[in-house]
């Protein structure tokens, strides 16, 4: 449900994941590496011993040809189980989420949990997850207790959701994981908002636009 | 602000009240060399008038311009200062305002997931309060139902008890038949003998000698004495029967528990073996509302335990029936020198169905029926018991305040 008031249309997008698997870290990577029209500050709420308490908020834009002014606010939810009715609250309005995964082998029940409460909290704000433009990033696949790519593709086979591997803290997949989010609310929302039709904007200029041309 | 999203597009107006508007804008004016006109983010002036040719400094926050400052008198370098300034002092407030609004988000939703909570777990309250009362419901028509077959139990063992009583009676009454019937076969032989003295009266002496007339005259009185006697004896019985008949009729009554007694003795008195006595100590009571004949069925169950545990113990022995009023209440206490009870049998005596007795002889209800009647009465019951000692009942019954 992207706010449109005919001059501007803005898309909500949030990175959803267990605690400390990267959310804010993909942001700042992003931040750092997205060359946009327009690119705002990056902004931190509230943080405590590097957790974030409330979100992050890093707003993106540009002008499709038909002059509309297109954005993206990202945001990141607090990870830690005890913040489930911020999380929530974030999540709310929601037209695309990543969900950041930690490789780690011993995180894999927090991030069973953290997917379980991505569903649960959809249901609950109302957003259906089955057409939800989502992506799945798993994080930290550089350390050495991550688990093999092999075994990760083999586990989500059926899932219908793209799949990518990132370390974020040294800037790596965090692009590819952006643009793959921004394909699918591209490819969701091109018909509602007529991104073709009235806009002029085809899948490849909508990703380009909202990344920067490298 | 109230009811709008921490992630809305926040205007200028919902960041600098409008009552603190004026000081800050005026305060920027002096730094700008004294003219300044404040436009909002859609470009409308909020404070001030700009001047034609001022310069113009958008803050923008996020992507776009909140606020405009439009100075004809500042220098280019002081007015990218105080948007500088401005735009510090916006994102400042943006942060609060966002962090505010969200928290207030979680703690309505927080709260109406508490009263969802609360509404689910009233419901649920509200279903096993039904269910409740639903089983309460069961358990009182089981309890019905159970009442309704215990009183048709009732029913059976009090006939039972009168067929007892009556095979009793008809062997009480043929005995005293049967030596009356006897009696008047012989008084006819009699008669016929005085027949023949008729016939030869001519000899009259030497035929009453023949005759032995003397001894049937004498004998026939007596014959005639026993008979009547006998005869007296089942006019007696008929008419304890008849007293003890009207068990069933179930009219309240102001009667004298001591008429009851008697005629509860008078019928075991009829079936008491040899060696078996009954003795009655009854002082005057007053006399209450009661169901007479009701308590007479009582009296009799519990008469008849006495000397079945007398004729159990193999020995002779004695009932003793007692009455008093005394200390406000009337009491009843019926003992006997019988076989007496174990504890086990003590402790279950007034249960339903309870006996010792072997099948056919009693189903165990005399008791329960004998309390229940009691009870009715507003009344108490007590078993003293002790093996081979004897048994005492003794009951009571409140006298009503005049």
């Amino acid at each position: 449900m992207p706010d449109q008031d005919g001059k501007r249309l803005s898309f909500k997008l949030v990175y959803y994941g267990p605690a400390q698997s990267g959310k804010t870290t993909n942001l700042l990577a992003l931040h750092e590496q997205l060359a946009p029209e327009q690119k705002g500050e990056m902004m931190s709420m509230e943080t405590q011993d590097d957790r974030t308490l409330f979100f992050d908020l890093l707003p993106l834009g540009f002008h499709a040809p038909s002059g509309l002014s297109i954005r993206c606010r990202l945001f990141t939810v607090p990870g830690q189980v005890a913040h489930d009715g911020t999380r929530k609250a974030v999540l709310s309005r929601a037209d695309g989420v990543v969900f950041v995964a930690d490789l780690q082998r011993n995180q894999e029940t927090n991030n069973a949990e953290a997917f379980r409460s991505l569903s649960e909290n959809c249901a609950r704000v109302g957003i259906d997850l089955e057409r939800l433009p989502l992506v799945v990033q798993f994080n930290k696949s550089d350390l050495p207790s991550a688990i093999p790519q092999t075994e990760i593709r083999e586990r989500w086979q059926s899932a219908p959701w793209p799949l990518h591997f990132a370390s974020a803290l040294h800037g790596e997949g965090v692009r590819e994981t952006f643009a793959s989010l921004l394909g699918a609310l591209y490819r969701r929302q091109d018909e509602a908002c007529g991104l073709s039709r009235e806009h002029g904007l085809n899948e490849a200029a909508f990703v380009a636009g909202l990344m920067g041309t490298p | 602000m109230s009811g709008a999203h921490f992630d809305h597009d926040w205007q200028l107006g919902e960041l600098i009240d409008s009552h603190e508007l004026p000081e800050l804008a005026a305060a920027l004016a002096r730094l700008l060399g004294g003219d300044l006109a404040l436009a909002d983010g859609s470009g409308r002036i909020v404070w001030g008038t700009a001047s034609p040719g001022a310069r113009r400094q958008a803050v923008v926050i996020e992507l776009d311009p909140v606020a405009t400052l439009c100075s004809a008198s500042a220098s280019a370098d002081a007015l990218t200062a105080a948007g500088e300034l401005l735009h510090d002092l916006l994102r400042t407030r943006i942060r609060y305002r966002m962090a505010s609004a969200l928290h207030l988000e979680v703690v309505a939703e927080d709260f109406a997931s508490l009263k969802r909570e609360h509404a689910r777990l009233a419901e649920s309250e509200a279903r096993y309060r039904q269910l409740a009362s639903e089983l309460d419901a069961r358990v009182k028509t089981q309890l019905a139902e159970l009442e309704e077959r215990q009183q048709m139990l009732y029913a059976a063992e009090r006939l039972a008890s009168i067929g007892q009583l009556a095979a009793g009676m008809a062997h009480e009454i043929n005995n005293p038949l049967g030596f009356a019937r006897s009696n008047l076969g012989s008084f006819r032989g009699y008669l016929q003998k005085f027949a023949a003295l008729r016939d030869d009266l001519d000899h009259a002496r030497a035929a009453w000698q023949a005759l032995d007339l003397d001894f049937l005259l004498a004998d026939g009185d007596e014959l005639l004495d026993e008979t009547l006697a006998g005869l007296e004896r089942i006019a007696h019985i008929v008419a304890d029967l008849k007293a003890f008949s009207n068990v069933d009729r179930s009219s309240e009554a102001y009667a004298d528990l001591n008429t009851c007694l008697r005629e509860a003795a008078a019928v075991i008195e009829a079936q008491l073996p040899a060696g078996i006595g009954l003795r009655l100590d009854l002082l005057p009571l007053p006399p209450i509302v009661c169901l007479p004949g009701h308590l007479k069925q009582a009296f009799y169950n519990i008469l008849h335990n006495a000397l079945q545990a007398i004729i159990d113990s193999g020995r002779p022995g004695t009932i003793i029936l007692s009455s008093a009023a005394e200390a406000g209440r009337l009491t009843v206490r019926i003992r006997d020198n019988g076989i007496g009870m174990r504890p086990e049998q003590l402790a279950h005596a007034f249960e339903p169905f309870y006996t010792t007795r072997d099948v056919g002889h009693g189903v165990g209800l005399g008791l329960a029926t004998a309390r229940s009647i009691v009870v009715a009465h507003g009344g108490k019951i007590a078993l003293d018991s002790a093996v081979d000692a004897g048994t005492t009942v003794t009951l009571s019954f409140p006298i009503p305040d005049d």
